[in-house]
């Protein structure tokens, strides 16, 4: 009995010995291969460097004593790998959108589906994006092909999740393991997971590295330091931001960044959005009324183009591609256009905090996840699984990757190589703390419009009191009829 | 023995019309009989529409100030869409009148902004009217007429203004067309009388052809009234309505009120009282037409 307790005394002994031999190999071998990261070399030299959007994506961060090292980031909700496509069965579906220029790539991404799934065919159903709301909620939801389709955040996904139109997705293992967690949000609606946000969209300012260089710019990093920049910039002959205050839509934009500082927190911000879309605020109020007269002091210190309200979306375009102005104040979705104007932008674009407080500011940029895929609850039950398990293959690293390099975007998928030089340059930005979009907050899409022709008309030269009182007595007629 | 007349059976006429009733009440009488119905109901799109009586209509009337700005923009661009568009059609017509091979020509070459889709017409007018690089302004600013380089569509003053005149431009040519056509009816004989008469070029038009083109007038009146209130994709495609509703008309409301604020009952309501506008301004039309002209 004694021997034996000597015996297993002695196993283990050995057993903590191979242990910790075994581990003082294993971590310098683990430390050295973080450390040669391919992109991004050895050392890390600037703070918040991300190595993107891998389910073991490493940031370069400060260590306690102040040194900068390589740490893993989770982007995922789960820790586990992400898993691969799901296999679909037979039959053709129809995959409903409003992105006619993601068409070929998407087709393309649809014939390799198609190859790795004999007898499965998905049809794409594009429809412009004005129309999709109104005419694409009505036909997808009495067409039992329409198996698939996309929302954007906002109105637009909480219509159709009103409509009872979406599976949950929130058990399938691909939400937990493929898609950026913070990213799933979007997409969810009384507890569920109604969707799966694609598009992991910055809709930060774009500047133009270039023209910050030859000027030896600093980035403004806070109020009184971009009022300066602007009238820096107006002085050198450019147009500090390229805003189309004749296109609300983009104009729009802008208000995310206005807002992202405006509220001690963002529980605090969605209760004051929420107060005015429900009509028992009033633009009147403080702080809305504080934020508005920072739009008139960025109009007085020339942050805005000539005769504003009358910029178009593609004038404003033009004015950032060819270099008149030096801020394109829509977000990393409009890189993609710029490049098709002008491709000698490629690589001289980045995003821009845009920063509108003096005080510390919680968040540096605004984020988006929108193109939110949904599996449709009306069609037949072999359909949805082949929805599910296109889903599932748009949302495997190498086929999102294919989608996020061809078409300019960000998506909200783990393990994917970025290749676009723009995609790289900004993809740090997945891991900064940036604020999801609060403008989508807005879900009565007559409010927010009016919200944003105030502003618009406040940039236009209207006396920000008065307007305010108008635009506050517009939308309390529109939401007691 | 008189053989009695076989009587022919009309009852197969009505069975001849049926099918033409059919397509008239499923596309025309049911949509316009459900939309009467939605008009009284609150109603999203997706719940069951819920029954207001005739709230959506009084609210209309008392509380929204809107819904009167757009109905006064609508008005004023009608009236200046129909009589410009008018007035000009009325005189290309008369200088194309004859056929000859420059005026069948410069016809093709007015009536060609009429085959272009709206959409292709309001992003040419965007581009001209652009406030900083656009055509209208860079000429203006090159003769040193700065102060007329307006904001042309970013401007509450102007933007309705704009749109009008981009739809005269792009349907002229169309009512120059029934112009014509109703021109070379009047015979040659009354010019020539008129002019044995010694009546002057101006005289032989307030005699002659404006008489005779007045059946032709009441038509495109008519017909540039309803296209004026129709003028949706053109507002929508240039402006959206904006700034600040100015340049919005009952079209752009109610479709924004139907599919952007999802209140589909309300729009209903706002496509009744579009409807009445209408035939109050046909009526209004055709009543002093016919008083003051007795066509």
């Amino acid at each position: 009995m004694k021997t034996k307790r000597i015996a297993s005394f002695g196993a283990l002994r050995l057993g903590v010995i191979s242990t910790l031999a075994l581990a003082l190999v294993i971590t310098p071998l683990g430390v050295g291969m973080a450390a040669s990261t391919p992109s991004f070399g050895k050392s890390c030299p600037t703070e918040g460097t991300s190595t993107g959007t891998s389910s073991k994506s490493l940031q370069c961060t400060k260590n306690s004593s102040g040194k900068l090292t390589w740490v893993y980031v989770r982007l995922g909700s789960s820790t586990l790998s992400p898993v691969p496509a799901l296999s679909a069965p037979d039959g053709t579906i129809e995959f409903w959108h409003w992105r006619a220029e993601d068409k070929i790539v998407l087709q393309s991404i649809i014939d390799k589906f198609e190859a790795a799934n004999p007898g499965t065919y998905i049809n794409q159903v594009i429809m412009p994006s004005g129309d999709y709301t109104n005419t694409a909620y009505a036909k997808i939801r009495t067409n039992p092909k329409a198996a698939i389709f996309a929302t954007f955040r906002g109105s637009q996904f909480a219509q159709f999740a009103k409509g009872d139109m979406m599976t949950d997705l929130n058990s399938q293992r691909y939400t937990k393991r493929n898609v950026v967690a913070n990213g799933l949000v979007a997409g969810q609606y009384g507890g569920k997971q109604l969707g799966i946000p694609y598009q992991y969209l910055f809709n930060n300012p774009v500047y133009n590295t270039a023209i910050f260089a030859k000027e030896k710019w600093a980035l403004p990093t806070n109020l009184t330091t971009l009022l300066s920049w602007c009238k820096t910039a107006k002085a050198a002959g450019y147009t500090p931001l390229a805003w189309s205050g004749g296109f609300r839509p983009n104009a729009g934009q802008i208000l995310n960044s206005m807002l992202m500082n405006s509220a001690p927190d963002y529980a605090t911000l969605q209760n004051r959005i929420e107060a005015i879309d429900t009509g028992s605020a009033d633009l009147t109020s403080p702080w809305f009324t504080d934020m508005a007269n920072k739009y008139k002091k960025m109009a007085d210190a020339g942050c805005f183009p000539e005769n504003a309200t009358g910029v178009t979306d593609a004038a404003a375009l033009n004015l950032f591609a060819t270099g008149k102005a030096a801020v394109l104040p829509t977000g990393s979705f409009s890189m993609g256009a710029v490049k098709a104007i002008n491709p000698d932008m490629s690589g001289k674009m980045n995003l821009f905090s845009l920063i509108t407080t003096d005080d510390k500011p919680q968040y540096v940029g605004i984020h988006n996840n929108t193109f939110i895929l949904s599996v449709n609850k009306n069609a037949t039950r072999t359909n949805q699984k082949i929805a599910n398990a296109f889903i599932s293959y748009l949302v495997t690293g190498s086929i999102a990757g294919i989608y996020a390099n061809a078409t300019s975007q960000h998506v909200n998928v783990l393990d994917v190589n970025y290749t676009n030089v723009d995609l790289l340059n900004t993809s740090a930005w997945q891991a900064k703390k940036t604020l999801l979009a609060p403008r989508f907050l807005w879900l009565n899409q007559g409010v927010r419009d009016l919200v944003e022709d105030a502003l618009i008309a406040i940039v236009g030269g209207k006396p920000v009191d008065a307007t305010l009182a108008d635009f506050s007595k517009q939308i309390k007629q529109k939401l007691s009829a | 023995m008189q053989k009695k007349k076989s009587r022919p059976d009309h009852r197969v006429y009505y069975w001849m019309i049926l099918p033409a009733i059919f397509i008239y009440a499923a596309l025309y009488l049911y949509p316009a009989i459900s939309n009467l119905r939605y008009s009284l109901t609150r109603w999203d799109g997706i719940g069951t529409p819920k029954f207001v009586g005739l709230h959506n209509f009084t609210n209309m009337l008392t509380n929204d100030d809107l819904f009167f700005k757009v109905l006064g923009n609508n008005v004023r661009f009608s009236l200046l869409v129909v009589t410009l568009q008018t007035a000009f059609a009325l005189f290309f017509a008369i200088f194309l009148v004859k056929n000859t091979r420059t005026t069948i020509f410069l016809r093709t070459l007015y009536f060609f902004p009429t085959i272009l889709s709206s959409v292709s017409v309001a992003m040419i007018w965007l581009f001209l009217y652009d406030p900083n690089f656009g055509a209208i302004n860079v000429g203006l600013k090159k003769f040193g007429l700065n102060s007329f380089a307006l904001n042309w569509l970013g401007s509450e003053n102007s933007a309705l203004y704009a749109i009008a005149f981009t739809q005269i431009w792009f349907h002229t040519g169309q009512m120059m067309v029934i112009y014509i056509a109703g021109l070379q009816q009047i015979p040659l004989e009354l010019y020539e009388a008129a002019e044995v008469d010694g009546a002057s070029k101006w005289q032989q038009f307030k005699s002659v052809t404006w008489p005779m083109a007045l059946p032709t007038t009441a038509v495109v009146i008519a017909y540039t009234t309803i296209q004026s209130f129709r003028a949706f994709d053109l507002v929508y495609a240039m402006t959206q309505g904006g700034p600040n509703n100015s340049s919005s008309i009952l079209a752009t409301l109610i479709y924004l009120t139907a599919f952007n604020e999802f209140r589909l009952g309300y729009a209903a309501a706002q496509s009744i009282l579009m409807v009445i506008t209408i035939v109050i301004l046909t009526l209004v039309q055709r009543r002093v037409i016919r008083t003051k002209y007795g066509v």
